[in-house]
């Protein structure tokens, strides 16, 4: 598990896109994590200081993993950087061109045109 | 595996999910170029929810989520979770959205 910079995560998670489009998978795990042991975590809430906590992130293609973790200073940042990179790979998923509307264009004419012939 | 077929019913139960346990809570994400398959999934290892999608309109949705879940991690669960549409928080500037501009 080769844990990285944030910057450094995101050009091989990159990389991991571009080389897995003919086949294979990329996973990416979102946990929030203090990074520390169940011990410490013990001791500093009995020493009464506050956690810091992180946002852990995990990508994988199956056999390579690279992690990284992300505070509340530079999540932003990275949440931009993330969604640029998911935007630009994620291209073979169908874009819906069918719009429902014109399944029933009968209907709606219907709907509208229906004028009440019985005025008394 | 529970798959759900609402997406918003999906954003929903999960930000509860997390909310209730924060610590244990994880999202993942499965995605295969060659299928044009995207899967999400949050768990506690209790209870598991999951959304399944081949629909590009569904990754800009996937991108709030990712939004949402970042903030929710990085900042703590009671963080402010307003998204960009601002679905969750509805009093905030509510003068921003609407038609014509009453100010």
């Amino acid at each position: 598990m080769v844990l990285l910079q944030p910057d450094p995560f995101l050009n091989e998670l990159t990389s991991m896109f571009e080389h897995s489009t003919e086949k294979g998978t990329v996973w990416v795990t979102l946990k929030r994590s203090s990074l520390k042991s169940k011990v410490q975590r013990n001791k500093m809430a009995a020493a009464g200081e506050p956690l810091e906590y992180r946002c852990l992130i995990r990508a994988t293609n199956g056999k390579k993993t690279i992690s990284t973790s992300v505070g509340p200073k530079d999540h932003q940042r990275f949440q931009a950087s993330y969604a640029t990179i998911l935007k630009a790979h994620m291209t073979s998923l169908k874009k819906r061109e069918r719009k429902d509307k014109k399944k029933v264009p009968g209907a709606d004419k219907k709907e509208g045109g229906s004028k009440k012939p019985k005025r008394a | 595996m529970v798959y759900i077929t609402s997406w918003d019913e999906f954003v929903e139960r999960s930000a509860q999910l997390f909310r209730a346990d924060p610590d244990s809570t994880r999202y993942v994400m499965k995605y295969r170029h060659c299928d044009g398959k995207l899967v999400l999934k949050v768990t506690d290892d209790k209870e598991c929810l999951k959304f399944k999608t081949d629909q590009a309109q569904d990754a800009k949705k996937m991108e709030k989520l990712n939004n949402i879940f970042f903030t929710l991690m990085s900042r703590g669960p009671d963080a402010d979770v307003s998204e960009v549409t601002g679905k969750e928080q509805t009093e905030a500037q509510p003068g921003k959205k609407g038609r014509g501009r009453k100010q």
